[in-house]
């Protein structure tokens, strides 16, 4: 029987996966997309939310390329908050709570309406691979064997999350799984791990979950979203959706004095679990052993949707054993009779470190394997999807022999995540920060369309609709622009100035200007937050741009200088071997990013772009 | 940053005072810098020596009178344009000749990369390269951090303390960026403005205190200036404590520039006798008088020397005049004599805060005059053992570094929010790492997940 044919096989259609396969869709490709079970596309075992700091410009970024999360959220959200609002502009990020069953319905709804897509249900044994280049994937027998059907394909993408080698903990019980309940991939491990991938073990952890009808919610501090929710997508212009609110209460002495009496059982302190968890997500115990000083911490009631009974407690992730984590539960002062429907656990799992892959997420070793999401270490659904949309442009152009897509750092925060972990690899679990992009300023939610859309549209990704309406915008955008740039005002404080100074100042809004001032602008009904905004926020931080640009350009110059697939650093003088063997392993791809491995000097970075020239 | 494509400059003879110094300018506009700094405006022919003055690109004012050779890449030390400007030995001047082309856009090179370049465009071989081994392996920016921390030294450790608070400043004010919802209360921009103008304050004393420290390390000229015959020449070697003038009781006995360097309380002090300062006839005379008053304009400090057993005249009134605001001791001479006018009353001294009686030919002024010259350099500044910054680099980077706090101050002040306060004390926190090396890129979170329980 002659084996099925794909342009693009993906493994896995969690977040990283739907992006990538619906990516490659949209750009011609035919793709398989192998998913154990149609229940759990772009599921959320975690917190279900989407957004926070930096991650709600990655949503917004692959938006803006034309992916589906910001979309998928907006339609699903059930709380939505725009963090820092009080703050700058460059920090300002959108979160919202999502009701987990409609997302991943959504999301899965959204990939069967797109043609070309071919759903494969079933665990890929390995992947097949002739000398340096992909063939396509064998899937494990109906007994869980490798051996069964061949599929072809030119490219394919692994996106298998925690599931490589995946061991769950609940106190001294060790499972063998994914997540809890679903059976991990050891064959398909094995088989990435033959082909010389580095590997490291990395562990993350999840709450209890409790019965909603087992809590008297009038007992806790309310803790409420926005009125009026800012959208991800710049395809919505409103959400009206009923808002849910949800709960804070605070952990007491007598929660961490039954953490302290029972460390012993926790496969976190007892030597059991060799993974290195995230340090921005503590669990329970961490933060009871590592801050004992701390009077309490806070803990969040979240419903996991609308006609949801989970209830997620946010902050109290941990993995004791189950009537351990009941006692602690029923310790939270108002939570007395609640009800564990699930335990919460810790998860270790099996990543590749991604230096060995270039900022396409495409491994240096064997072309045509892309690798994307928490199996490259990496943590958080923003931070999956936004490698998958990347990796599944990739896989489309490479297919099509076309040049890879890569975005600069000075671009995108997809650039910074696809830098930072090509070049420096994982030591814990990557989430991005704000405080990793260094041209914050100039990555904004405001603008990702600005900096990005024509990008997706130049690879195929941005449809006709996204398309006329961002060309709109664009031209409103630039009119204001023009029309602000020519303008002379008077401020609140009767001074007359050029409306583009006016506006440095923080306390001078643009809103403010207009209505004081014969200053006309350019505004779309339904969006005229989003115009203003990205027009202000040009004029407010053009001074600091300006001294920003001389940086850029220069490290600009560097990132343009590409480094020869291939170019041997060993015997080049003034090298230590240290830094030659380190070099050779992570392969930067241009003087800019040896630069950023660590150990290299800008001393070595130089003598590598002379002979690279020379 | 490393670059190789800029031009770089630095002083390239062996530190200390020597007969001929050379400050060398290399890269794509080393040509453009010297027309800068070089009195001549044609430009200079390849591999041939010409005599021109080097200026301050300021003020035009003539630093030194010096030989310029233009070598043309790739047949130079570097392989680049090179420009070498040989002027006289000291320190000071070929520090200000440095400070002159950096004006005129070029970058203080970093130790060692003279032979870099040299090396990247293949003038020097691999066995020469051993240094360069050292360059590009020794030091990873990491290392360097270490490195700084372990050091001692009333300067790193002030800097040291400085970088330190604003490292953390930073890193408070970052956490309250990206972790909003955590319920700390990290920082608020307000307050975050008042502790960075707390440390622009102190960036502020270390380069008030810098002064004191140059003039450790690198020593500093000291003119000695006057009528003739009015004892300059013994005020030399009294302090010198040779005889290496000609000391003589005729007029314009000292027609050259007569240097000496002393320690003067730990200073290397140079001193440079001139030659008497009078309107005069005699063509050699003429230029000792032209090269004095060169020498007076470039020194740290002048001397005036004036006779007290003859009333002052025009020529005396004329170089104190000539002085004011400077650095300046006043030495009235021939205590032993009788007094034609006394300098507590008269007009043109009175006022003078520096004024030593002196009798230089029996040895007994020494420790006065001694005593009265360290007070002069000294100045304001802070006693000896407060800390000073005396590397030249670091005084430029710690300028950097002054400027922004007080521009991340002043937007912290009017309002402004945090990240823009944020952009000007990462701006800040670069140049001190310039300084005391590098953190690794994610030292900021590493310190926020340290110090605070982050993560509901």
């Amino acid at each position: 029987m002659g084996a099925e044919r794909f342009d693009v096989i993906v493994i896995g259609a969690g977040h990283a996966g739907v992006e990538a396969a619906r990516a490659a869709a949209r750009m011609g490709c035919r793709v398989g997309l192998c998913t154990l079970s149609g229940a759990t596309v772009a599921h959320m075992p975690c917190n279900p939310a989407i957004g926070g700091t930096a991650k709600g410009h990655l949503v917004r970024e692959i938006d803006a390329l034309g992916g589906l999360m910001g979309e998928a959220i907006d339609a699903t959200g059930i709380q939505f908050k725009l963090l820092n609002r009080s703050r700058g502009p460059a920090v300002r990020s959108p979160r919202a709570q999502a009701d987990k069953r409609q997302y991943g319905g959504w999301v899965a709804q959204a990939l069967r309406r797109q043609e070309r897509i071919t759903w494969i249900f079933a665990r890929v044994a390995r992947v097949t691979v002739r000398g340096d280049r992909i063939t396509g994937v064998e899937l494990e027998t109906a007994s869980g064997t490798p051996g069964g059907e061949r599929l072809h394909a030119g490219a394919v993408v692994v996106t298998t999350g925690t599931f490589l080698n995946g061991l769950v903990h609940i106190g001294q019980k060790r499972t063998p799984a994914g997540r809890a309940g679903e059976p991990p991939s050891r064959h398909l491990a094995e088989s990435l791990k033959a082909l010389g991938l580095p590997w490291g073990r990395l562990k993350t952890g999840t709450p209890p979950r409790l019965n909603r009808h087992s809590i008297d919610f009038s007992r806790f501090e309310e803790a409420s979203g926005d009125e009026r929710p800012v959208p991800f997508s710049f395809l919505t212009t409103r959400i009206d959706r009923r808002q849910i609110v949800c709960h804070q209460l605070h952990t007491t002495e007598r929660v961490h004095d039954i953490v302290r009496a029972n460390i012993g059982l926790s496969p976190l302190y007892n030597g059991q679990i060799e993974g290195i968890g995230p340090r921005y997500c503590p669990s329970l115990e961490d933060k009871v052993m590592r801050f004992p000083h701390h009077e309490r911490h806070h803990v969040f009631l979240e419903p996991e949707g609308l006609d949801v009974d989970e209830v997620y407690v946010n902050g109290y992730s941990m993995s004791l054993p189950p009537d351990v984590q009941e006692a602690l539960v029923q310790a939270l002062p108002g939570l007395g009779d609640a009800v564990l429907m699930r335990p919460g656990y810790a998860v270790e799992y099996d990543f590749v470190q991604p230096t060995a892959l270039t900022r396409t997420y495409e491994t240096k070793g064997v072309a045509g394997l892309f690798l994307a999401g928490q199996v490259n270490g990496t943590s958080g659904y923003e931070e999956a999807a936004g490698q998958g949309i990347v990796a599944g442009i990739n896989a489309a152009r490479a297919v099509a022999g076309e040049e890879p897509f890569v975005l600069r750092r000075d671009e995108a925060y997809l650039g910074v995540l696809a830098d930072d972990l090509t070049t420096r690899g994982c030591l814990e679990p990557y989430r991005m920060f704000t405080s990793r992009a260094e041209y914050r300023l100039l990555l904004r939610i405001d603008n990702a369309d600005l900096r990005l859309t024509e990008r997706g549209r130049a690879v195929g990704l941005v449809e006709e609709g996204r398309w006329r309406r961002f060309e709109e915008r664009r031209a409103r955008y630039e009119t204001n622009v023009r029309r602000v740039s020519g303008t002379t005002v008077t401020l609140a404080d009767g001074t007359r100035t050029r409306a583009a100074l006016g506006l440095r100042r923080p306390d001078t809004g643009l809103a403010e200007l207009v209505r004081g001032n014969a200053l006309e602008l350019s505004v779309a009904a339904g969006e005229e937050d989003a115009d203003l905004w990205s027009v202000e926020t040009h004029f407010k931080y053009a001074g600091y741009l300006e001294r920003q640009q001389a940086t850029i350009e220069r490290a600009r110059r560097m990132e343009d200088r590409r480094i020869p697939v291939g170019f041997s650093y060993e015997g080049l003088p003034g090298l230590s071997r240290e830094v030659a063997e380190r070099l050779t392993d992570v392969r930067p791809e241009t003087l800019g990013q040896a630069l950023r491995v660590p150990g290299v000097t800008p001393a070595a970075v130089a003598l590598i772009g002379a002979k690279v020239s020379a | 940053m490393f670059a190789t494509d800029d031009t770089i400059v630095a002083i390239a003879t062996p530190p200390g005072p020597g007969g001929i110094g050379i400050v060398r300018v290399s890269g794509a506009r080393a040509s453009d810098v010297a027309a800068a700094i070089l009195s001549r405006r044609l430009s200079l022919e390849p591999r041939l020596a010409t005599l021109t003055d080097a200026l301050d690109p300021t003020d035009q004012r003539p630093i030194d009178r010096v030989l310029a050779t233009y070598f043309p890449g790739p047949r130079s030390y570097t392989g680049e344009d090179v420009v070498e400007i040989s002027g006289h030995g000291s320190p000071v001047i070929l520090r200000q000749i440095v400070v002159a082309a950096t004006a005129a856009g070029a970058r203080l090179a970093e130790p060692g990369e003279f032979t870099f370049r040299a090396f990247l465009r293949g003038r020097i071989d691999l066995v020469q390269a051993e240094a360069i081994h050292d360059l590009v392996t020794a030091v990873t920016p990491r290392q360097a951090r270490v490195a700084f921390d372990q050091l001692e030294g009333t300067a790193t450790v002030a800097m040291g303390a400085i970088d330190r608070a604003l490292f953390d400043l930073v890193a408070r004010l970052e956490a309250s960026l990206d972790f909003p919802e955590e319920g700390y209360h990290f920082v608020d921009a307000k307050a975050a403005g008042v502790e960075a103008a707390t440390l622009a304050e102190e960036v502020r004393r270390l380069v008030a205190a810098s002064r004191t420290g140059r003039l450790v390390r690198e020593g500093c000229q000291v003119a000695v200036a006057g009528k003739p015959n009015v004892g300059k020449s013994c005020f030399f070697n009294e302090l010198c404590g040779v005889q290496r003038t000609i000391v003589a009781d005729e007029a314009g006995t000292t027609r050259d520039l007569v240097t000496e360097t002393i320690d003067l309380g730990g200073i290397p002090v140079t001193l440079v006798d001139t030659a008497g300062i009078r309107a005069t006839g005699d063509a050699v005379e003429a230029e000792g008088v032209r090269r004095a008053r060169g020498a007076v304009d470039v020194a740290a400090a002048v001397v005036v020397v004036l006779d007290r057993s003859r009333p002052l005249d025009e020529d005396d009134c004329a170089l104190l005049e000539a002085t004011v605001g400077r650095a300046r001791l006043v030495v009235a001479n021939k205590r032993d004599l009788p007094a034609a006018w006394c300098p507590a009353e008269h007009p043109e001294t009175a006022a003078c805060p520096h004024v030593v009686e002196t009798c230089l030919i029996d040895g007994s002024s020494t420790g006065a005059i001694r005593d009265a010259l360290l007070g002069v350099l000294l100045g304001e500044a802070p006693s000896r053992d407060t800390p000073a910054v005396s590397n030249i680099r670091h005084i430029g980077l710690l300028g950097t570094a002054g400027a922004a706090l007080e521009r991340a101050a002043a937007a912290a002040g009017a309002g402004s929010s945090e990240e823009l306060v944020l952009a000007d004390l990462a701006e800040a926190r670069h140049a001190f790492e310039e300084i005391s090396g590098k953190r690794a890129p994610d030292a900021v979170l590493e310190r926020i997940f340290e110090r605070f329980c982050i993560g509901k």
